[in-house]
């Protein structure tokens, strides 16, 4: 009686979250699906012919296989290594939480800031460039690339792995070392192999950011060229056409059907633990020293690069007339326009958070708390890894295609469920990750003891997974505030969000207030995930009272 | 069960919260919205004309960028937000092409050169070589004369230009290219141009401009216009009009046929821009459009000049091939 009582319920989310994905990733996938075989009498293959005879897109496409793959390995091991020194070292708890923090920064700025940030700080009259007197590498191509992928994709990887890391039981390292197990052998014994399957997962997660991004080969690409300008060119370029540019979009989606085989094979290695022990890490000064200044030169890169973006704002014209002003700061702060669009970002990153919370912890408990069966796990698992390989400017143009002329057509509530899609792949992994290293038999003894399994997901396995589930909510919060690629097809007049504005002033070339406009929203986000922190410990703490 | 229920009761607050803000959003339907792809100083010309003519608080306008702009006008058709819309002439045309979907303009605009009957231009934007003076005396380079220069040798590494795959504002470089050498040689010249570019063929328009201000590099080809407002505002740049010619492209205004939902209004203010608003725009894009106006602007062009035959999708179509060969031969 209990048993259907419970597949009941969990049946029912399941339904919920798989209607979502119908109607709002399904549908539209399948128009741009539809599209790119659409042709003047009938269907056609003729877009597909067009985009391989075009001049190098298989070259563009295999540069985006090795761009995006390298990247992807650079970010995963600088992220391995900054957590690392969090979890395994006996670095200052202070210069621990630093870590934390710089490592998730490069998150809250736009992306559409990176290249013109890197311009700005490494080109020939960069910031960094006067600093050292010399340009430190050529911007343009594999390393421009390379780097502005890195620190994109850095705080995703980082997320990952520390929040794996915080669940990984220290224990058998104790145990590896006790029976007398090199220190090499105990390290991936016991620290990468239980890993295995996060490590493979931000590799996925940065690899596809890269491959879909179009922001940071626009400005850095140079002459290495890549597929996502290519969809650019083809989707909106100076004759735009839909049906070959969703051809292209189509072939972008290739590599993930691969990669679902991969994190397939991967998803063996997710070890459950029963609690998350606290053991004294040993000491060893050496490797403290080492790890911290590891850590410390990767975060001082990538925090050098924004240096840029507090620079520029306040002298006159960078790098020309360097006098220092805050014109800049009080026109774009006073423009009556501002306070909308400020407004409208709030609201849509508040309803992207909790909406998008819900739905990955819905999904989340479907594949790792249920005895649902494996294919319909299998579902959620596919569907998170598509909603992370469509590129944005994809999904805005097969949402204009969808939704035009139903009433969600230029509301703020089309833009959140943009958003709680698009970026539903990182946080969904993140709550699955801390749901399925909990006790897996809590569930089973929660029922012998005659409680409900929504019981026991809302007074043992919710508040063991809130700080998560917070980690969750704020990552959607400032990922709403920050993306623009598909939000400005789907945003209207009444609409637009702070960061369209900055799109808007990109092509009156105003970097000034573009750096400005940045600058809001990072506070924004600063004191967003503030206010979260502090809601997590005030709620921890009552807990504690509470004899939880 | 308490957290339960507390839980229960705040899911369903937000929901109510989000409902009723997501309401509140629909207010003052009747405000006539302008979507454009127009510059600033264009966007003021407009709204100023409007506001004096007592269109105040009646519109909402909104730019995008060009592509932007061009893919919604696209996707949405006469589905569009927009009562009326401002843009490059070109995207009109394969707009209303594809879904049938501005009114013919309601009002006589008297252009020098003909136009389809939904549109008319609001401004003709020319292109120009435009240089970092700076850059320029610091390398050591020669001044160019025509964008045949941009061929030589000496400029490796110091020019950026447009492809002409993804922005329209490549066009005018090579239209000039074509009409003054003929398809072949200007495929030799584009080569040779684009070899000099390297890592600096930008999609957008205005990257070429971007990159001489931030000193990347020191020439660039681009909108005329945009190099005059920096040169005026004391920037280190300054521009070039090619000998092979000055050509233009024009951004247009037409309104949305929404059928019985349209608002009469927008016809009302596409008027007025074309009738009284002209004179503004013309302080910033010089070129004349209509009969009544006269060049004489201090910011005129040296070498205006327009392509032979008419520019239409297929032109840009096979030019874009000429440019994709030189880009082969490259390699």
């Amino acid at each position: 009686m209990k048993n259907k009582q419970k597949e009941k319920e969990i049946k029912w989310i399941f339904f919920l979250v798989m209607a979502v994905f119908l109607i709002f990733l399904l549908v539209p996938v399948c128009r741009l699906f539809l599209k790119s075989f659409e042709g003047k009498e009938g269907l056609t293959l003729a877009h597909y012919r067009e985009v391989f005879t075009g001049r190098g897109f298989l070259t563009a496409f295999a540069h985006s296989l090795v761009i995006s793959s390298v990247s992807a390995v650079v970010t995963t091991i600088l992220a391995f290594v900054l957590a690392y020194t969090i979890h395994y070292t006996n670095a200052a708890a202070g210069y621990k939480k630093l870590i934390r923090k710089a490592a998730v920064l490069p998150m809250l700025l736009p992306t559409i800031t990176y290249g013109f940030a890197i311009i700005y700080s490494f080109g020939k009259q960069g910031l960094l460039t006067q600093l050292f007197g010399r340009q430190l590498f050529e911007i343009y191509g594999f390393y421009g690339l390379l780097l502005g992928y890195v620190i994109y994709t850095l705080p995703v990887s980082f997320l990952l792995v520390s929040n794996t890391m915080e669940y990984v039981d220290k224990k058998f390292s104790v145990v590896s070392r006790i029976m007398g197990d090199k220190p090499f052998s105990t390290f991936i014994g016991t620290v990468v192999r239980p890993l295995l399957g996060t490590l493979g997962a931000s590799f996925v997660q940065c690899f596809f950011l890269c491959f879909t991004d179009y922001g940071i080969p626009a400005s850095v690409g140079g002459e290495y060229e890549v597929v996502a300008t290519v969809l650019y060119n083809q989707m909106l370029g100076s004759i735009p056409d839909f049906n070959t540019g969703s051809a292209v979009a189509m072939l972008m989606l290739l590599p993930s059907v691969l990669t679902i085989a991969l994190l397939h094979y991967l998803e063996k290695y997710n070890i459950r633990y029963h609690k998350i022990s606290h053991v004294e890490i040993s000491k060893n000064r050496i490797r403290d020293v080492i790890l911290g200044i590891a850590s410390g030169l990767i975060l001082l890169c990538i925090l050098s690069v924004f240096l840029v973006i507090f620079v520029v704002p306040l002298v006159n014209e960078w790098p020309y007339r360097m006098e220092v002003t805050f014109e800049h700061v009080k026109n774009i702060l006073t423009d009556k326009s501002l306070i909308g669009v400020y407004k409208n970002s709030l609201v849509v990153a508040g309803l992207t958070a909790l909406a998008g919370s819900l739905l990955t912890y819905g999904a989340a408990l479907a594949t790792a708390r249920s005895k649902l069966s494996p294919k319909l796990k299998q579902a959620i698992e596919n569907i998170s890894l598509i909603t992370n390989t469509i590129p944005g400017m994809v999904i805005g143009i097969a949402y204009m295609l969808v939704f035009t002329g139903t009433p969600l057509q230029n509301t703020l509530a089309v833009i959140v469920i943009c958003n709680v899609i698009h970026f539903f792949s990182t946080p969904y992994l993140m709550i699955k990750n801390s749901l399925s290293k909990m006790n897996a038999s809590w569930e089973t003894t929660a029922i012998l003891m005659g409680d409900t399994w929504l019981k026991t997901i809302v007074r043992v396995v919710t508040p063991n997974a809130m700080a998560t589930i917070l980690e969750v909510f704020s990552y959607y919060f400032v990922n709403a505030m920050v993306t623009v690629s598909a939000v400005v097809f789907i945003a209207g007049a009444r609409t637009m969000v702070v960061t369209t504005k900055i799109k808007e002033l990109q092509y009156y070339t105003k970097f000034n207030e573009i750096f400005v406009l940045s600058l809001l929203i990072l506070f924004t986000n600063m004191l967003a995930k503030a206010v979260i922190n502090y809601v997590a410990t005030d709620r921890k703490k009552k807990m504690e009272e509470s004899g939880l | 069960m308490k957290h339960g229920k507390k839980a229960l009761a705040f899911t369903l607050a937000a929901g109510v919260t989000a409902v009723s803000l997501l309401a509140g959003c629909g207010a003052k339907e009747s405000e006539v919205v302008i979507y454009t792809n127009a510059d600033d100083e264009a966007i003021e010309a407009m709204k100023e004309t409007l506001d004096e003519n007592g269109y105040e608080g009646k519109y909402l306008m909104q730019s995008f960028g060009t592509s932007e702009l061009g893919g919604k006008l696209l996707a949405e058709g006469a589905d569009i937000e927009a009562d009326m819309v401002t843009m490059s002439s070109f995207y009109l045309e394969s707009a209303e092409e594809n879904n049938d979907m501005f009114l013919d303009l309601a009002f006589e605009a008297n252009a020098l050169e003909e136009y389809p009957a939904y549109y008319t231009p609001i401004t003709a934007q020319e292109g120009a070589i435009i240089v970092n003076t700076e850059m320029m005396e610091q390398n050591n380079l020669p001044m160019p004369t025509c964008i045949r220069d941009l061929a030589n040798p000496v400029y490796e590494g110091f020019i950026s230009v447009t492809d002409i795959q993804s922005s329209s504002t490549a066009w005018l470089l090579v239209q000039a290219l074509i009409s003054e050498y003929g398809e072949e040689e200007a495929t030799n010249i584009l080569a040779d141009i684009y070899k000099n570019a390297g890592p600096h063929i930008e999609s957008s328009g205005s990257a070429p401009l971007k990159k001489v201000r931030a000193g990347e590099v020191a020439i660039g080809f681009g909108l005329r216009h945009q190099a005059v407002a920096d040169k005026e505002d004391g920037l280190p740049i300054d521009y070039v009009d090619p000998t092979e010619g000055n050509f233009s492209l024009t951004e247009s205004v037409a309104v949305i046929d929404k059928g019985e939902k349209t608002n009469a209004l927008a016809m009302e203010m596409a008027e007025c821009i074309i009738t009284k608003g002209r004179a503004k725009l013309l302080e910033t894009y010089p070129l004349a459009v209509y009969e009544r106006e006269t060049s004489d602007s201090e910011h005129m062009s040296a070498y205006p000049k327009v392509f032979e035959e008419k520019l239409t999708a297929e032109l840009l179509e096979k030019h874009q091939q000429i440019s994709e060969n030189a880009k082969a031969l490259v390699k």
